[in-house]
């Protein structure tokens, strides 16, 4: 049994439960809707202008940096796992993961000074 | 009794089991918090106050459940579940304890050892992100769009942090199984000190406690959710139980990073220096292993707590400054340093 079973187990039972949650408020939660209740909080004074407008592109140069450095970790897991059975047969796997890591190091440290990362 | 059968009881156990720390811990929190601060706490509920979270519970299951009016609806109703579900199931890979007899049936105190547990918790994590994006989008409220992008900035940012120093904990003990991380870090190391990650790993370990703090969301790194600033961030315009799935799923992600850090940097359910399997059957042994896992968790859960009341919160390029700016690197150093005494002790 590789356990697989166990966790789409414990996955419908989270799955289950929360719906059963939201039902349950549902049911016994009052209904009595107001046009007053559902307007958009805006500490106190009518909504000014619309929320979804341009936002900093700050955010999204993060996430184009973060799927780079997201993507090297991924890469680096498989070979992580074999390390000690490949370090046994030489220093050649060293080489090959200190040269990877310093390609990003040295591109981490063009993003920091090109100023990606200041806000 | 069949196999499925005993899937199921520790498949019910553990998730009411992460549940009921999860509650519990709401209570500590504020309890904890007055100690600190020289106040009383909650203490009408109960004796301490201990029935708090009951009381809780069941004014968020009989608050009106509004939708604004200006929300997107599917997305707005997508939101909670999607955050909570990821965080709920991320305990079934967590080794509770060692393993227990029962009946000539040896059953391992874990819902599922499968062999990329660790794998399986980075990936529900970053699952849990889409859950406070698309309620701040959806909600289509201003403190709630910017509490969802910082959020998303900010779990995103490190994310990689920990995600390095969990590679450097796979590099070390060539697994993704927790089970076998943890059992490979009983009895002692250079002779004195217990054969722990913590002690193979200490930059390891800092920079996984540090961005656990900011994937969790709390203070020092509680910027999505700033109440002087974003009222309550991304899920301002929620109500009801919606709102009590958000604050659940925050305190079982609490509950899960405790484990976490106990199974790969503080020896699992193993005491140092004394092997509890040579003197306690194997009903007792069981129990005491689950119960030395709890102990330990509880300390982290609490830590997070002590925390809170010690050190203020940072500025959003501060924040941002510390993941990319020291952790990473710092992240990167400490596997090319791990990799080198892997290379020299094989």
């Amino acid at each position: 049994m590789s356990g697989f079973e166990t966790i789409v187990m414990y996955l419908g039972m989270s799955l289950l439960v929360i719906l059963a949650m939201l039902g349950a408020s549902a049911l016994l939660g009052p209904s009595r809707p107001s046009p007053q209740k559902a307007t958009t909080f805006e500490c106190g004074v009518p909504l000014l202008d619309p929320s979804h407008k341009r936002y900093s592109v700050k955010y999204y140069l993060v996430a184009v940096l973060f799927l780079i450095f997201d993507l090297e970790t991924v890469l680096l897991y498989p070979l992580a796992v074999q390390y000690k059975a490949l370090a046994t047969l030489g220093w050649g796997i060293f080489f090959e993961i200190f040269i990877f890591v310093f390609v990003l190091l040295v591109g981490l440290l063009y993003a920091i000074k090109k100023g990606a990362i200041d806000w | 009794m069949a196999d499925w059968q005993i899937d199921l009881i520790k498949v019910v156990f553990i998730w009411t089991w992460a549940l009921l720390i999860a509650v519990v811990m709401t209570w500590v929190e504020r309890r904890a918090s007055a100690m600190m601060q020289d106040r009383v706490g909650p203490n009408r509920a109960g004796p301490f106050g201990l029935l708090q979270p009951l009381a809780d519970g069941i004014k968020l299951f009989t608050k009106e459940d509004i939708i604004p009016k200006r929300a997107r609806k599917i997305l707005f109703i997508l939101g909670p579940p999607l955050f909570a579900i990821p965080a709920f199931s991320t305990y079934a890979v967590v080794p509770f304890g060692d393993k227990i007899v029962i009946g000539g049936k040896e059953i391992i105190l874990q819902v599922s050892d499968v062999n990329i547990g660790f794998l399986y918790i980075l990936a529900l994590s970053a699952i849990a992100v889409y859950g406070m994006v698309i309620g701040g989008w959806a909600s289509n409220s201003k403190y709630s769009i910017l509490g969802g992008l910082r959020a998303t900035a900010q779990l995103i940012s490190y994310e990689i942090p920990m995600g390095l120093a969990l590679l450097t904990i796979v590099l070390l003990y060539g697994t993704f199984s927790l089970r076998e991380i943890v059992l490979q870090q009983q009895g002692t190391f250079l002779g004195v000190l217990p054969n722990w990650g913590f002690f193979k790993q200490p930059l390891g370990f800092i920079i996984f406690l540090v961005a656990a703090y900011a994937e969790a969301n709390r203070v020092p790194f509680d910027l999505p959710e700033c109440e002087s600033e974003l009222v309550t961030g991304y899920h301002t315009e929620y109500g009801s139980m919606r709102l009590g799935l958000y604050l659940f799923g925050e305190y079982v992600n609490l509950g899960t990073l405790a484990a976490v850090t106990v199974s790969l940097f503080f020896g699992g359910w193993g005491l140092p220096y004394i092997d509890m399997s040579k003197f306690l059957g194997p009903i007792s042994y069981g129990i005491a292993s689950f119960l030395v896992f709890f102990v330990k968790q509880a300390f982290f859960l609490f830590l997070f707590v002590w925390v809170r009341w010690t050190v203020p919160r940072f500025r959003y390029d501060q924040l941002m400054g510390l993941g990319w700016k020291a952790l990473i690197p710092l992240g990167l150093i400490n596997l090319f340093i791990t990799a080198l005494l892997v290379q020299l002790t094989v």
